[in-house]
């Protein structure tokens, strides 16, 4: 019944499916000239970028293909890696080894917040994205009061220069400058000026080869199943509630992770802001890359990053070149990235209630023809 | 089944612990300063030596990282549990280069700054002798403002 | 025996239905007040100080009720309301109503802000008719998109008025505009009883009692026949679709008089804190407004006006008085922390709680 409006053809429909890269498409266009900046500028920073948030993106998907939305409390996940990027400066672990050492901090973390995340979904199904919305706000309190307070006191942090004056909490910024770049800068190749930053992306490869490998163990099939329906699933003998909050405890570890690849390319990050847009740019990335809520692939996630970069990259320079003023620019940014969101979201509630009234048209006309039938 | 995935998870806890653990001792930085200056230890004088040059690694090849002169300190980081040094000696002022000697020293784990005594350490004196804790000077500054809010996105990603 | 088992049970009964999370806010409440003057905490002042946030905040709160009970659930959009407000207020200033006294400028906002709100509550409401069920999610990002949108029309629309602009360009609104001789203390002023006059401490009775107009207002309009129709396209659709309510219409209208609420409470935010905030600070009014209803005791699907005037009350006196009394006990401020988690603790727990028969996907 769901696929029956497929089938034929549809240039319209097509276009209607495709809307959001392709008003994006436009945007980078125009303000490719407007920007005034070379090709090799760009392709620069959006290899750069590619590398370093990629990976975020990308654990976005387990989520919404387990049918819960857009993961908006993967800032979870980000806390995470956060707090395991500190201890592990605070240890003074550099390089390489640092940034393993943080991610295998960060796991258990995330998979604490991740399964308590995924339970308060549970008891809030139909309404995913807006709890994991709040979710995150919630969280972000938590993480203030451990980073804030606990850190010095209960949670040992040797070294000075991360802790403020008054002997507790954690400075507004803590320097990565030991391990900055050092996944980038390993293996990285030169090609034509453009700085390829091999080892991550070969990080990102395998990422996306597990997530294809997901998809056909048991565990991804269960997900699908809850997907589509919850009550069949439970029929079927699947822990619906369990098989969801493992999608939120993957989509939170894979998160960390991600917050950690994107931090070492930072270099140095703010302790209490790093992490609260992660979630929302991060989404609006995969929107832009064709996503819908209830679907969303890996091409999704690469051509949502090149896309939303390019606007992210031109846009402060063609407002300036526009109206002399880059702040103008910023804030297009920040309006087109809610913007998107929105649109997303809306075209999703749409389609659901299409489809809810197909469905109902559809069941009405069945049973008509029943009662025809019958006489 | 269910034995076998504990059992299964239990492992990689295992193994993820082993790999932190190998990463905090392969990964431990230090910085490392290296001191040509004359000390006295148990009542007898060191002196320091005209011109101490310093490379990393098994051999004199490449650039120095230090080129210490008389009563001079150099710098370098060094990831891991020891540090390979070659040194090239001149003893005094127009004598001749003495020919580059390798020396391996063992970085003590819980330092981050640590001093070394290039002189001393040459002599074969004891650790205590040669090394000691680099303790950066601590500087009043005032307290900052803890930014809270976040900025509703504006900024890069 | 049986009878106090029977009390038991409903006393127990009674606190299931007022949850858990809202008896441990009372109780927080209850103890910041105790120990308070324990900890050399002048009392006179911070009951002052949480009235007058009540008076402040008050409105905005009450602008969430009829959203509530049209069944639109928690307006998490009334930045949209809050812009209108703006919108209204600089226009005041920039058109010099200051010249009709703080009374005047202050009514001129709102009226100036009306027309914006009215459409932009229009738009909106249609907009959320088209998508029940996922109402929050939706109200969030068209207020954040708005927000962001605004942000960029601040720079560009052509304001002169040498107070609101940038001293130096000339040109785009200044983040923090001050009302000194606008509408700042237009109500508060307004026959203010004098509590601790040496720390500036008056009982602003004008804002209170504008805020029990228009809380009548709402009170009386729910009331109404319109009003009782809103309330059962609220609960229960099917059944006032079946009995000739147009469902449509009642939510749509629902909204329109949110958003109005909502730039009116703005305003009234404004003339009491005597500041306007613009740019980003509109995002920051949204989850403390949503959380404060929730704490008063209302549902995502019902609100009442004792929710609002409960639900301020004991989230501005977290506000106001955590700060000095942690300072006074533990030497740091962690109100901001204690705050977040609080506020965003009862948004949660609201969600999660009483989901049955609606906005299953």
């Amino acid at each position: 019944m769901k696929k029956k409006q497929r089938g034929t053809f549809n240039l319209g429909r097509l276009l209607q499916n495709n809307i959001v890269p392709i008003m994006f498409l436009g945007i980078c266009i125009v303000c490719f000239p407007l920007s005034g900046r070379s090709p090799a500028y760009l392709l620069n920073e959006l290899v750069t970028r590619l590398g370093r948030n990629t990976f975020l993106v990308l654990s976005l998907l387990i989520p919404v293909m387990a049918g819960m939305g857009m993961n908006f409390a993967m800032t979870l996940g980000a806390m995470a890696g956060q707090i395991g990027l500190i201890l592990v400066a605070d240890w003074q672990i550099w390089g390489i080894p640092g940034i393993i050492l943080a991610m295998i901090v960060s796991i258990p973390i995330s998979i604490l917040l991740g399964v308590f995340c995924g339970s308060m979904l549970n008891k809030a199904k139909g309404r995913e994205m807006i709890t994991s919305y709040i979710i995150a706000f919630f969280m972000t309190g938590v993480y203030q009061l451990v980073v804030l307070f606990m850190m010095g006191p209960i949670i040992p942090i040797a070294h000075d220069s991360l802790k403020l004056s008054r002997g507790f909490g954690i400075r507004n910024t803590v320097s990565l400058l030991n391990m900055r770049q050092a996944l980038d800068n390993l293996l990285a190749i030169n090609v034509m000026g453009v700085k390829i930053p091999v080892l991550t992306f070969l990080i990102i490869g395998v990422l996306c080869l597990v997530i294809i490998w997901f998809r056909r163990t048991k565990l991804g099939q269960d997900m699908r199943a809850v997907a589509q329906d919850m009550e069949v699933a439970r029929d079927a003998g699947i822990n619906v509630d369990r098989t969801r909050v493992l999608a939120i405890v993957i989509s939170t570890v894979v998160a960390g992770f991600g917050m950690i690849i994107y931090l070492q390319n930072m270099g140095n990050f703010s302790t209490y802001n790093a992490h609260s847009q992660i979630g929302m740019f991060s989404i609006a990335a995969l929107l832009v890359g064709g996503a819908s809520v209830e679907k969303a692939s890996i091409g999704n996630a690469f051509l949502g990053v090149i896309l939303f970069h390019m606007m992210f990259i031109m846009a402060p320079d063609a407002a300036t070149t526009i109206t002399g003023d880059s702040m103008i620019g910023e804030y297009f940014r920040t309006f087109v990235s809610y913007g998107v969101i929105t649109v997303a979201l809306i075209m999703y509630e749409t389609r659901k209630r299409r489809n809810r009234s197909q469905t109902g048209y559809l069941l009405a006309l069945a049973q008509k023809e029943e009662e025809a039938r019958g006489k | 089944m269910k034995k076998r995935n504990f059992l299964f998870q239990g492992l990689l806890v295992l193994v993820l612990v082993a790999i932190g653990a190998v990463m905090m001792v392969i990964g431990r930085g230090h910085t490392v300063y290296f001191d040509n200056r004359s000390l006295e230890y148990n009542g007898t004088n060191y002196d320091s030596l005209y011109k101490i040059e310093v490379y990393l690694g098994g051999s004199a090849e490449g650039e120095a990282v230090a080129r210490l002169y008389d009563q001079e300190r150099g710098m370098a980081t060094q990831v891991g549990q020891s540090m390979t040094l070659t040194l090239v000696i001149t003893p005094e002022d127009g004598g001749e280069e003495a020919d580059p000697a390798t020396y391996t020293i063992d970085l003590p784990y819980n330092m981050d700054g640590i001093v070394i005594n290039l002189p001393a350490y040459l002599e074969g004196l004891p650790e205590e002798a040669y090394l000691t804790e680099f303790v950066p000077l601590v500087t009043e500054e005032p307290e900052e403002e803890i930014d809270l809010g976040g900025d509703m996105g504006l900024g890069d990603f | 025996m049986g009878k106090t088992l029977e009390n038991q049970n409903r006393l127990l009964g009674y606190v299931r239905s007022f949850g858990t999370p809202r008896l441990i806010i009372t109780g927080f409440v209850l103890l910041l007040f105790i120990t308070a003057p324990i900890v050399g905490v002048d009392l006179t002042m911070q009951i002052g100080n949480v009235i007058n946030r009540f008076s402040w905040n008050a409105v905005l709160v009450l602008a969430l009720v009829p959203m509530i009970q049209s069944g639109c659930s928690l307006n998490f959009g009334i930045p949209l309301g809050i812009l209108a407000g703006l919108l209204g207020g600089t226009l005041s200033i920039q058109l010099g109503f200051e010249r009709f006294g703080v009374m005047g400028c202050f009514f001129a906002a709102i009226l100036l802000a009306t027309p914006f709100a009215v459409l932009a509550g229009g738009g909106y409401g249609w907009l959320l008719n088209k998508i029940k069920g996922g109402e929050m999610m939706i109200a969030t990002y068209v207020g954040l998109s708005a927000i962001a949108f605004m942000c960029m029309m601040w720079l560009l629309l052509p304001y002169t008025s040498p107070t609101m602009v940038w001293g130096l360009s000339g040109e785009g609104l200044r983040t923090t505009i001050s009302l000194d001789g606008f509408y700042g203390e237009a109500l508060a002023g307004f026959l203010a009883i004098p509590i601790d006059p040496e720390n500036g401490l008056y009982f602003p009775t004008g804002s209170i009692l504008f805020f029990a107009l228009l809380a009548f207002g709402i009170w009386a309009f729910f009331r109404s026949k319109t009003g009782t129709a809103m309330t059962a396209a609220g609960s229960n659709p099917q059944f006032a679709r079946a009995s000739g309510i147009n469902v449509d219409r009642m939510r749509l209208l629902s909204v329109i008089m949110s958003t109005w609420l909502g730039a009116v409470g703005i305003l009234v935010y404004q003339q009491g804190f005597g500041f306007m905030q613009l740019y980003m600070a509109p995002n920051n009014m949204t989850l403390p407004t949503v959380s404060a209803i929730l704490i008063g005791g209302a549902a995502v699907k019902k609100a009442s006006i004792p929710n609002v005037i409960i639900g301020t009350i004991l989230y501005q006196s977290i506000v106001t008085m955590t700060p000095t009394v942690a300072t006074a006990i533990i030497q740091t401020d962690i109100s901001e922390v204690i705050r977040m988690i609080v506020s965003n603790g009862m948004i949660l727990y609201a969600l999660t709680r009483d989901m049955k028969g609606e906005g299953s996907r």
